[in-house]
């Protein structure tokens, strides 16, 4: 069996039979993790030192010459690294008084911060499925960024107080600007939002809770839906980016509607964390700093605030090194324009926007497929696992050792 | 997917009974059943006035000859593999409870669903609901299904 | 031709996800990449019609792509786009106090392209972005 890493769902199912290093046959992989596993086969990384191949040592000693000499490096990416990688790469950053960011900073991170600290109640995926009548996404299209969540927990499984599944006892809803693909799954339970519109939403819940009748939106079918929350057993609910985006600052008045829910009945929160190891980096971090994301450890103790988001340091970091992400490609063009004119290290299994603009390319083997380690699933559960294409490239792990010693 | 109307507006529409059934009509719901082939409207391959038509015909008629006896298709470019459909479908979780049956891809030959190289295949199709005498109209599969990736003629 | 205001949501699409993690550099990756999808009438009012091109732009910048006709309930003046270095072309800088950059609430003016425009390349946007 392996261990797919192209989302935060870890499914550990799979089955590869190989053929002359190739994959043949892929069972159980949907889609989304095909593509992951058939990349490994596309596009691949050299070492190269300003567009020229070099070996690997050259690139190495590169990395850890351009990140000595920089005051205040930034150290980004780490949600598609193994725990072990993450591990290193908060050292280093230590070692070299960074600034150390990953995906999360635009991504799940303001949630997952109030999960880790216990200010909103959470749950594994396993729990889901044993037990959950009702499983809401909001502002979350799993159907297409996390394909077998709701066939492996949220909706179609058997669990062991829901063995009528989806036919009786499980209500799925999609709160979303749009139909999806998963809202074509339960059109009935589509609640539509307009853009931005998340926090007025809650409060028209909050309002129908109290048996008032809510001042926006379809009357009707919020009062329908403040029926079906109040009626829900054991509840959880999935944020996405939708949701994260609409509310950003705001995020107080979910954790105000989850509060009200619980005193009615039990609702739990998993956010969808897109990257394999998005979360382990968060709990990694917040293990060793006391944040998540977002720190520098400038002067020797670790700072954290949104001057150190990636967003905010690539413009005042004078050199960075970008592991396991393509933030020429994933992030606004201002952001990716000022990444583009440091001197950047990339460490990636593959070509990327950012691997061809950067000084230094790192290649490495791609976690669960040709190298081994430890992620953590979206919902915290330590998922271990071994690789099963045996590729004669370093893992992240190794490369940032070698880095680190060398500086 | 075509209906019976699509097909009937391609067929002679002149109710000459040459094909064994009363109606036009009726002999593009038997093609659409997969219950008549095209050749047994004679006019239709034998007049030269129809040649468009029956060369559309044979173009809208073509997929429904891919469905299997169920009358189940698979569009594989259109599935996500999620895998929803496998863990949906009746046979499946009987055949295999320990996995299909809480979520996991099946282990077990019975199955008639699971996803091989990122999406969903069919075997084992005489174990279907939907076939046999006994058959019942089960749509677990079509009505899990995110992109309309199966479907039933 | 005055162009129509729209509010551009990103979102992601399996098909487009597979081919990026296929190449970035790929036809089929801008193929999927380089469109926005459009309410009916909104295409309707531009004069286009599905594949058309369109010229989407904004004070961060602009890109062309194909419309899409939207198979949803009608949603005039909310467009979606994939998130990919093209949506990211028109993603403001402009931060709130949690420093996430507005992917989902893009504003933009959309119109026909001129008839001699072509998808924007991926090489056209990495040397926007090397400068």
């Amino acid at each position: 069996m392996a261990t797919c890493t192209g989302c935060s769902l870890l499914c550990e199912d799979i089955e590869a039979e190989l053929s002359g290093g190739k994959l043949s046959k892929v069972k159980n992989l949907c889609r989304k993790g095909h593509g992951h596993f058939q990349s490994a086969f596309s596009e691949r990384t050299v070492p190269m030192i300003d567009g020229k191949k070099v070996d690997l040592d050259q690139a190495i000693a590169r990395a850890a010459e351009i990140l000595r000499s920089a005051k205040s490096p930034l150290l980004f990416g780490w949600s598609n690294s193994t725990l072990e990688a993450q591990n290193v790469g908060i050292s280093l950053a230590e070692k070299l008084d960074a600034t150390i960011d990953d995906t999360s900073s635009f991504c799940q991170g303001i949630l997952m911060e109030r999960i880790l600290s216990g200010s909103i109640p959470t749950c594994t995926l396993d729990d889901v499925r044993n037990y959950a009548d009702v499983s809401i996404f909001w502002g979350a299209d799993p159907s297409s960024s996390h394909p077998r969540h709701l066939s492996r927990f949220s909706y179609y499984p058997r669990g062991d107080k829901r063995q009528k599944s989806y036919e009786e006892e499980r209500t799925c809803m999609v709160v979303d600007v749009r139909m999806s693909a998963t809202a074509t799954l339960c059109k009935d339970y589509l609640f539509r939002v307009p853009p931005g519109g998340d926090a007025e939403f809650i409060e028209a819940i909050l309002s129908v809770l109290e048996g008032k009748i809510p001042r926006l939106g379809d009357k009707k079918k919020m009062i329908e839906l403040g029926g079906l929350l109040k009626k829900a057993e054991w509840g959880a609910i999935f944020p996405g980016l939708g949701m994260i985006y609409s509310l950003q600052d705001n995020m107080e008045v979910f954790e105000r509607l989850i509060a009200r829910l619980n005193e009615i009945t039990t609702f739990k929160v998993i956010p969808m964390a897109g990257h394999f190891n998005m979360r382990g980096f968060n709990e990694l971090l917040r293990e060793k700093t006391g944040y998540i994301n977002r720190v520098s450890f400038e002067g020797g103790a670790a700072s954290h605030g949104p001057e150190n988001s990636v967003v905010a340091a690539a413009k005042t970091c004078d050199a960075a090194l970008v592991i396991g992400s393509d933030p020429l490609s994933s992030l606004p063009f201002g952001t990716a324009r000022a990444l583009a004119r440091l001197p950047l290290i990339a460490i990636d299994p593959r070509r990327s926007l950012t691997t061809d603009a950067a000084g230094v390319v790192i290649p490495a083997a791609i976690s669960g497929l040709e190298a081994g380690g430890t992620a953590v699933r979206m919902d915290g559960v330590k998922i271990k696992f071994e690789p099963i294409i045996k590729a004669d490239l370093p893992a992240d792990e190794q490369i940032l050792s070698r880095i680190m010693e060398a500086i | 997917m075509v209906g019976a109307m699509e097909i009937y507006m391609l067929l002679p529409k002149t109710n000459c009974k040459k094909c064994g059934l009363p109606t036009c009509m009726a002999f593009a719901v038997g093609l659409l059943g997969r219950e008549k082939k095209i050749d047994e409207c004679t006019p239709l391959i034998e007049e030269k006035k129809y040649e468009a038509k029956l060369k559309k015909l044979r173009e809208v008629i073509a997929p429904l000859e891919n469905a299997s006896e169920t009358g189940l298709i698979i569009h594989p470019e259109k599935c996500f593999g999620c895998g929803n459909c496998v863990v949906a479908c009746p046979v499946n979780v009987a055949a295999d409870p320990t996995h299909c049956g809480v979520g996991l891809g099946p282990e077990s030959d019975k199955v008639i669903l699971k996803v091989e190289d990122g999406v969903v295949v069919s075997n084992n199709l005489q174990e279907c609901r939907r076939f046999g005498p006994n058959k019942i109209l089960c749509n677990a599969c079509t009505a899990t299904c995110p992109s309309k990736a199966i479907e039933f003629v | 031709m005055v162009g129509l205001e729209v509010s551009i949501v990103t979102v992601r699409d399996i098909f487009q996800d597979e081919a990026g993690r296929h190449s970035r550099f790929s036809e089929e990756y801008r193929s999927k990449s380089a469109v926005i999808i459009l309410d009916r009438q909104d295409l309707g009012s531009l004069g286009a019609k599905e594949g058309d091109l369109v010229a989407v732009e904004n004070d961060t910048g602009s890109v062309i792509v194909a419309a899409v006709a939207s198979h949803d309930d009608a949603h005039p003046g909310l467009a979606i786009m994939y998130n990919s270095p093209w949506s990211n072309q028109l993603v403001p800088e402009a931060v709130c106090q949690s420093s996430i950059p507005g992917f989902k609430s893009i504003r933009a003016t959309v119109q026909p392209a001129e008839g001699s425009a072509a998808v924007t390349d991926i090489s056209e946007i990495f040397s926007r972005i090397k400068g």
